[in-house]
């Protein structure tokens, strides 16, 4: 005893043979038992469509109807269009709902993996390659005005309002006392650029450099700092990146990325994109190479100047005492697995009974802790 | 299997190109009794279509297109962006079947996975063209000229070629894949061929001030028109191209005046001295009738009334121009109702997304007033910044979700909805002639147009 009659007439439905544009008035008969869809044409003709092959087109905007077809890649279509005939046809298609298996599953994963590939390919040789080049030959001014435009956009990015820039500090006995470290730097260097110092508002223990000699120091860090000599040596430190022009070269190679990453995302995450790249040009990922340099040209230059190169091991090792396990303060000084030899070096680079000259009066040196003081 | 184009052949493919997304409507006639009840019971027609004519019907309803929107917005989000190639393909899906010429909706066939393959496809080469011209771009805009405005401009303009490339391709693909009364549509390549012709006539467009305007869309169009078939039926777009001047006075014209306004208010008899002369030792005066700027403003809204009309009218004077064999079009939309839709559905859209992000916003300023002393000064506020981090790319996403949710049931369904229900077609009875065309493979799909953001609306 079947649930259905054997024969049920499903009325009113219109059939597309996928061949021509006639639109083709059609008897349907459902066969629960020989599991099979008869059409009856209007001309007299017959057509069986075996039951389990019956599919529905998804996603159809209009509930009144149901468009059917045949599995696979036919273009046939049936238009049922009464509520107890679709009733019918969902009861006894078993598969309606069922889709076509994906066809083309290798060819996904080899183009998956050619897009994967072009885009490192781009990414992390082409464009790394391009923009150490291209570094080399940009003029003093265009690398200015590079480094103006990233730190207005480093600026922007910082300010928790969202809708101004991060102020930069500039009281002014704070300002002199700073020129102070720089010209005792400066006066030992053979910079190709005029440096440009910043202080910005921002309790984050950091400094970085950018293109144009640009080199800027948060107020986090100066806060941090027990002796104008670690803030020397931080800022002997970042003057290496800027002999080195590294800032050009990253800020180059992120031009180049950004566009290839939001092609990627699509627009969806473009904003949060350029967020994340910023982020990255702070933290500015050099290499060991770039590191250990840069390291390099800060001792010798802080000698030069009689200065201790170990104010740079004393800092981090106060960082590391005080907040050891808190990584997302660290990040940037102490998140590198070559820290430790960081500190050993420098203090190797020390000689024995070093005397150095002193670099501030205990008044410049507290006029500068205040440089971000209003009034 | 594309015969041979008979006489008698008929089809048809009308651009109503709302909101971006130029998409086909079909045509064809019925001979079975009405199969669908609509499944809402708004007024069609004041008057019924002719014998030989069909209506158009639309059966979407807004509540099932939010859901839809919003459960395919979200997994875009969740996944990072690799579902978007799914949630495109299902809500054409819905769209063109809810577009009913003669009671028998379209069909969407395009699949997700033949995007995504097309847009991987488009990455390998995009990749390349976007990281080395970028780089080149930036670098030589700050050697040469010290400064990276020039640098977007520069390359802004390389990319638009390509946008007219990609927004072909990807017309040719939705063609390809979408059917009615199962015959495929289809649209010849000719990409280049449009990708040039698109530039001139910007660029005379430009240079007759807009006054040549009316050949540009007639051309553009025509050109499209004259390539794309209905199964084995190739379209035709007649008329000329001055027959869109009636339409074109209004925005041309009210142009000129706000030109001509300008130029009296600003130095004929300039309403105030814009910059203080430092030379001069007459004191800087009031503002001389001021009350002359509304007249600008005047002219400026009849001119966006007149935009819109334009934009609406010159699609349904084409489409009254196109012909395939006997198969013709009447398209009757109301520039009114497009206007009222686009203020509505926006304003809506709009005060959902202030209403959304006032809790938000809330949160925001109770986290600053009320956590952020807590951590003081010094090293430990690296936390609250995470924190920070989290919250705006909540709201970030939550922006996005919003617009791109609302945006559908609030204008692109009202939009669809008014062009498909004014819209009848002629000559039914040369359908049943009309056979299948091959499928265009197509493998690329609208890669290009997807890695370069063409037609974002669907």
């Amino acid at each position: 005893m079947s649930l259905f009659p054997p024969r049920t007439f499903v009325d009113r439905a219109i059939y597309h043979d996928g061949q021509t544009a006639a639109a083709r008035r059609i008897q349907v008969e459902v066969m629960p038992l020989e599991k099979l869809l008869v059409l009856h044409l209007d001309d007299g003709a017959k057509l069986t469509w075996p039951l389990d092959e019956v599919r529905q087109v998804p996603d159809l905007a209009g509930k009144d109807q149901l468009v059917l077809r045949r599995a696979g890649t036919g273009t046939e279509r049936i238009i049922v269009a009464n509520a107890t005939d679709i009733g019918l046809i969902r009861a006894t298609a078993p598969n309606l709902g069922r889709k076509d298996p994906v066809p083309q599953k290798g060819r996904i994963l080899r183009w998956a993996s050619a897009a994967v590939g072009a885009v490192a390919l781009i990414i992390f040789v082409l464009v790394p390659v391009m923009a150490d080049q291209l570094a080399r030959f940009l003029p003093p001014e265009g690398e200015k005005a590079l480094g103006d435009a990233t730190l207005l956009q480093i600026r922007r990015a910082l300010d928790e309002t969202g809708f101004s820039e991060l102020p930069i500090c500039d009281s002014r006995k704070g300002t002199y006392a700073l020129r102070q470290i720089e010209r005792r730097l400066a006066a030992n260097a053979d910079l190709p650029i005029d440096l440009t110092v910043h202080v910005l508002d921002h309790p984050m223990v950091n400094a970085f450099a950018l293109p144009g000699g640009h080199i800027v120091l948060f107020r986090g860090l100066i806060d941090e700092a027990e002796t104008p000599e670690e803030v020397a040596a931080v800022f002997a430190h970042e003057m290496g990146h800027v002999e080195a022009r590294d800032p050009t070269r990253i800020a180059l190679r992120s031009a180049g990325s950004i566009g290839v990453l939001g092609l990627l995302f699509g627009d969806f995450a473009g904003g949060a994109l350029v967020l994340f790249l910023t982020e990255r040009l702070i933290q500015a990922d050099y290499t060991r190479e770039a590191e250990a340099a840069a390291d390099a040209y800060a001792h010798s230059l802080l000698l030069a100047a009689d200065l201790p190169p170990h104010g740079i091991a004393t800092f981090f090792e106060r960082l590391q005492d005080s907040y050891g396990d808190e990584p997302a303060i660290l990040q940037h000084f102490l998140s590198h697995p070559e820290m430790g030899d960081r500190i050993a070096a420098a203090r190797a680079a020390t000689p024995a009974f070093f005397e150095g000259r002193q670099l501030l009066t205990e008044t410049e040196w507290q006029a500068l802790r205040a440089i971000c003081d209003r009034y | 299997m594309t015969e041979g184009q008979g006489p008698w052949a008929a089809g048809k493919k009308l651009d109503t190109s709302t909101h971006r997304s130029p998409w086909p409507h079909a045509a064809g006639a019925d001979p079975s009794p009405r199969v669908t009840p609509q499944d809402d019971a708004r007024p069609r027609f004041s008057v019924p279509p002719a014998s030989g004519q069909l209506a158009t019907g639309f059966a979407g309803r807004r509540g099932r297109l939010f859901g839809l929107a919003f459960r395919t917005s979200l997994l875009t989000i969740l996944t990072l962006g690799i579902y978007r190639f799914w949630m495109k393909t299902r809500l054409r899906r819905w769209y063109w079947s809810a577009v009913r010429p003669g009671g028998t909706p379209l069909e969407y066939t395009g699949t997700p996975i033949e995007k995504l393959l097309g847009f991987l496809m488009a990455v390998v080469i995009m990749a390349f063209y976007i990281g080395v011209v970028n780089l080149i771009l930036m670098f030589v805009s700050f050697a040469v000229l010290a400064d990276n405005y020039a640098a977007y401009l520069t390359s802004f303009l390389g990319v638009i070629p390509l946008w007219f490339y990609a927004s072909y391709r990807s017309r040719r693909y939705v063609l390809a894949r979408t059917r009615w009364r199962g015959i495929r549509f289809g649209l010849e390549p000719g990409a280049w061929g449009y990708t040039w012709r698109a530039i001139l006539h910007w660029m005379v467009t430009i240079l007759s001030l807009g006054l040549l305007w009316p050949r540009m869309t007639f051309a553009l169009e025509k050109y499209k028109i004259d390539r794309t078939s209905f199964g084995s039926v190739r379209l035709h777009q007649g008329g000329k191209w001055t027959m869109l001047y009636r339409i074109a006075l209004l925005p041309i014209l009210s142009g000129l005046t706000m030109v001509g306004i300008g130029v009296w208010i600003l130095y004929l008899d300039p309403i105030g001295p814009m910059v203080p002369d430092p030379f001069s030792d007459v004191r800087q005066l009031g503002p001389r009738n001021p009350e002359r700027i509304w007249l600008l403003v005047l002219a400026g809204m009849v001119g966006c009334v007149g935009i819109v009309r334009y934009i609406v009218q010159s699609k349904a004077i084409m489409a009254n121009h196109k012909t395939a064999g006997g198969v013709g079009l009447i398209a009757a939309p109301r520039t009114g109702r497009v206007l009222w839709i686009y203020s509505m559905g926006y304003f809506l859209t709009y005060l959902c997304m202030v209403l959304l992000m006032i809790p938000l916003l809330m949160l925001l300023g109770f986290y600053q007033l009320g956590f952020e002393p807590d951590f003081g000064e010094g090293p430990v506020s690296a936390i609250p910044e995470w924190v920070l981090i989290v919250a705006g790319l909540i709201l970030y996403f939550s922006i996005f979700l919003t617009w791109s949710v609302l945006r559908h049931p609030l204008v692109t369904l009202p939009l669809w909805r008014h062009y498909a229900e004014t819209l009848t077609i002629t000559g039914e009875a040369e359908l049943a002639q009309i056979r299948q065309r091959d499928r265009d493979e197509f493998s690329e799909a609208e890669g290009f147009a997807e890695a370069l953001d063409v037609g974002a609306a669907i």
